[in-house]
């Protein structure tokens, strides 16, 4: 089996609200999939359908090898779910959700008995399995929901904000335990608003806006993609910007061709792919500033306080190193170095706001 | 089959040990229907007595003498005073000192006197309950003394025709009265020995409780669940709607039988209530009852989403089925519209049942369409529950 998800025109309206559009996608097998969006923007409604909590108005979806509207229940035994709201009886114990749990999946005894200790110990919740879970922590009750949904082995796990509200601690034994989930061969499904977990832990990332699937990929591809229209969107403006300069230079409106020249260069050169490099000289000085004005993959330089300089560069693979093994040549001792890459939250920020540009209804 | 069974069991298991580790919900639940039980028994219900009175006597003799004793000995009056000054019996009733002040003519034992003798009773008409008990006995015990003393003044009549025949005359005159009075007797044979409000009471908050018991609980633990999402909990696994309903009736069922059970127990215990009837059949009834509303409750969180709209949906129809189904006042006595609506309410038939067994000793043969119709009630709630009820969470 390729694919652990995948999803067919999937559709759900409420009334004359379309909440997920025509859903296509396709999630690969043992991986961790990443699923953004904002509020609103059909994400749970996909993942309600996708475990067969909600039936979908129109269209289906495979999920683990099974049709989610022919057979649910074989789904179901494939798939388990933490939701973003604990779900277990507040008033029973840990133990007691966990073996109500694995009753309802026909867990026979022994297995239930062996399951539920291994999970408990995998999370380290055993100490607590006989509180009532109304008295847990946050934290706690999230593992005692993972463990539940765990207990009947599934291929598919789905993750709903799991790390919501968390501390970073407890949030660091989730992100774990995903990990280690996800290398016994389960699929993840991890819907989150928390771009540093979605980085971390997935290998692609799916963002739905206004129900419809806006972006697909990898989260270095979606970055990748968004410099590319970034570039796009720049080279557009600047090619309008050249037409204008020689519509005017066909009139004779140019006296001084040399300006003219260097005015246009500058421009097509901005037009080029272009990161942002960050560097910390203790050394800094006239010379140094110089000698890095000539070096062709700089295109501009502002210098900051204390030493810091902030420059435009030419975003090929060499042009960090190369510029940096100038200053070093030149006798510059340097303390620190970043450079600005979009960030997925840039990433998710741009693919939501271009739906909104474009037209599309957030409902 | 088995793993479908240990699922209801669960469900069931569930559901009692929220009840046990909740335990004022646990009390509540059993001393709920014994205070309604009291209070609407001997608070509302029961027979009154003790209304405290004054009593005005401006003349003296054996009518006035005899008055006051039959005033006395009457368990509806608690005599707090007999004074001879009408002005002050009047402010004990207008400072709540007396319900009512009984006020005797100056002229009330003077026999030869032929003008009327009024009695007047001034009664606090602020107290409905005290004025409508007060006024309706008074003028019964009046109505008694002046029956006496017109066979008195046919004797006087007999005498002065002739002295010496006096007594016979008399008491031929006298018996011949009597004899008219007592052909007018009525005679009353109570069917099913002496039943008070409160038996009339019992059976129909029995059916009331099982009503809000069932549909209430019903509302928490499927719209409330859907709510919390632990229903949905239970929709991720490969699991039914039949068998999470068939759980959940189970569940409510079994609660709801055994408050009945103890119900009837606290009734006999503590207020003495005697079932003429089958203590099986009265079960029996009161798991039918609580089935059918049961099913109601099912049909009602098919389709909401919280337990909030689920109250807001129910209300309506619970609270004036309360009132409608003769749990307070026999149907019978209410106005013709408020009688059709109560014979389209599963909770009319319920209290007939239960009273018919409860207080008359019927049997299934006597109560044979009341069960019909309950089947009835409890087979389209179910149908509509089930067919309609909304898995998606």
């Amino acid at each position: 089996m390729k694919y652990a998800i995948e999803t067919f025109d999937l559709t759900k309206k409420y009334d004359d609200f379309t909440a997920v559009d025509a859903l296509n996608m396709k999630i690969d097998n043992k991986s961790i999939f990443g699923f953004l969006g904002p509020n609103g923007a059909g994400k749970t409604t996909t993942i309600k359908m996708l475990t067969c909590l909600v039936q979908a108005t129109s269209g289906t979806a495979n999920v683990a090898g099974y049709d989610i509207a022919t057979n649910p229940n074989e789904v179901r035994e494939k798939i388990g779910m933490v939701p973003q709201l604990v779900s277990l009886y507040g008033d029973l114990t840990v133990r007691e959700n966990i073996d109500l749990c694995a009753d309802f999946y026909g867990l026979p005894q022994d297995l239930k008995i062996s399951r539920a200790e291994e999970l408990m110990e995998l999370v380290d919740i055993k100490y607590a399995q006989n509180k009532l879970v109304k008295q847990l922590s946050g934290g706690m009750k999230q593992k005692a929901s993972v463990v539940a949904s765990l207990i009947h082995q599934p291929d598919i796990l789905f993750l709903d904000e799991p790390t919501i509200g968390l501390d970073p601690t407890t949030k660091r034994v989730l992100w774990d335990l995903v990990e280690e989930l996800n290398s016994e061969g389960r699929t993840i499904i991890l819907c989150s608003h928390d771009m540093y977990e979605v980085e971390l832990l997935c290998d692609e990332i799916g963002i739905i806006n206004s129900g419809v699937l806006a972006a697909f990929d990898t989260p270095s591809g979606l970055k990748d993609t968004m410099i590319h229209e970034e570039q796009e969107k720049k080279s557009s403006k600047s090619s309008q910007v050249i037409e204008i300069m020689d519509e005017l230079r066909k009139e004779g409106g140019v006296e001084d061709n040399v300006a003219y020249d260097q005015l246009k260069e500058k421009i097509e050169r901005k037009n080029r792919d272009l990161k942002e490099l960050s560097v910390m000289i203790s050394n800094l000085d006239d010379s140094m500033l110089n000698h890095l004005n000539n070096i062709p993959s700089i295109l501009e330089i502002v210098e900051h306080d204390s030493g810091r300089i902030v420059m435009d560069i030419e975003s090929s693979e060499e042009s960090v190193s190369d510029i940096i093994s100038e200053i070093i040549n030149h006798g510059g001792n340097i303390t620190s170095i970043s450079t600005k890459d979009p960030s997925l939250e840039d990433v998710f920020m741009s693919v939501t706001t271009k739906n909104k540009e474009e037209g599309v209804d957030d409902g | 089959m088995m793993v479908e069974t240990k699922k209801i069991m669960w469900m069931v298991k569930k559901d009692l040990l929220v009840l046990w580790r909740h335990k004022p919900r646990l009390f509540s639940l059993f001393l709920f229907p014994i205070i309604m039980i009291t209070l609407f028994g001997y608070g509302m219900g029961g027979t009154i007595n003790n209304i405290p009175i004054v009593v005005v006597d401006q003349s003296q003799g054996p009518i006035t003498d005899a008055t006051l004793t039959a005033i006395k000995d009457n368990s509806l009056y608690d005599v707090k005073e007999i004074t001879s000054d009408p002005n002050a019996a009047l402010a004990m009733v207008q400072n709540g000192q007396a319900k009512a002040a009984i006020i005797l003519p100056t002229n009330y034992d003077n026999l030869n006197d032929t003008s009327p003798k009024s009695v007047i009773v001034d009664v606090d008409s602020s107290d409905q309950m005290a004025s409508s008990a007060v006024i309706p006995a008074t003028q019964g015990i009046f109505n008694g003394i002046n029956q006496q003393l017109a066979v008195q003044k046919l004797q006087t009549t007999s005498s002065n025709i002739t002295t010496t025949t006096v007594n016979s005359t008399s008491a031929n005159s006298g018996n011949a009265y009597q004899n008219i009075l007592n052909t007018v007797d009525t005679e009353v044979n109570k069917l099913y020995g002496n039943i008070s409000y409160l038996d009339f009471l019992v059976p129909a908050i029995i059916g009331m409780t099982v009503l809000f018991g069932c549909v209430f609980g019903m509302g928490e633990i499927v719209a409330g669940e859907r709510e919390r999402g632990e229903l949905a909990r239970l929709f991720m696994t490969p699991t039914s709607v039949a068998t999470v309903i068939g759980g959940k009736i189970i569940s409510k069922l079994v609660q709801e039988t055994g408050r009945g059970i103890i119900l009837i127990v606290a009734a006999i215990l503590l207020f003495g209530i005697i079932i003429n009837g089958s203590m099986m059949l009265t079960v029996l009834l009161i798991i039918l009852g609580a089935l059918c509303f049961i099913g109601f409750g099912i049909m009602i969180s098919a389709r909401v989403s919280s337990q909030e709209d689920f109250m807001q949906s129910v209300m309506p129809i619970t609270m004036p089925m309360m009132f409608v189904s003769g749990v307070f006042f026999p149907i019978e006595t209410m106005p013709w519209i408020f009688q059709k609506i109560a014979y389209i309410l599963p909770l009319t038939y319920v209290n007939d049942a239960l009273r018919a067994v409860m207080l008359k000793g019927a049997g299934v043969g006597d109560i044979w369409l009341d069960i019909v119709v309950l089947i009835g009630f409890t087979a389209v709630f179910f149908y509509l529950g089930v067919t309609q009820f909304n898995r998606d969470i």
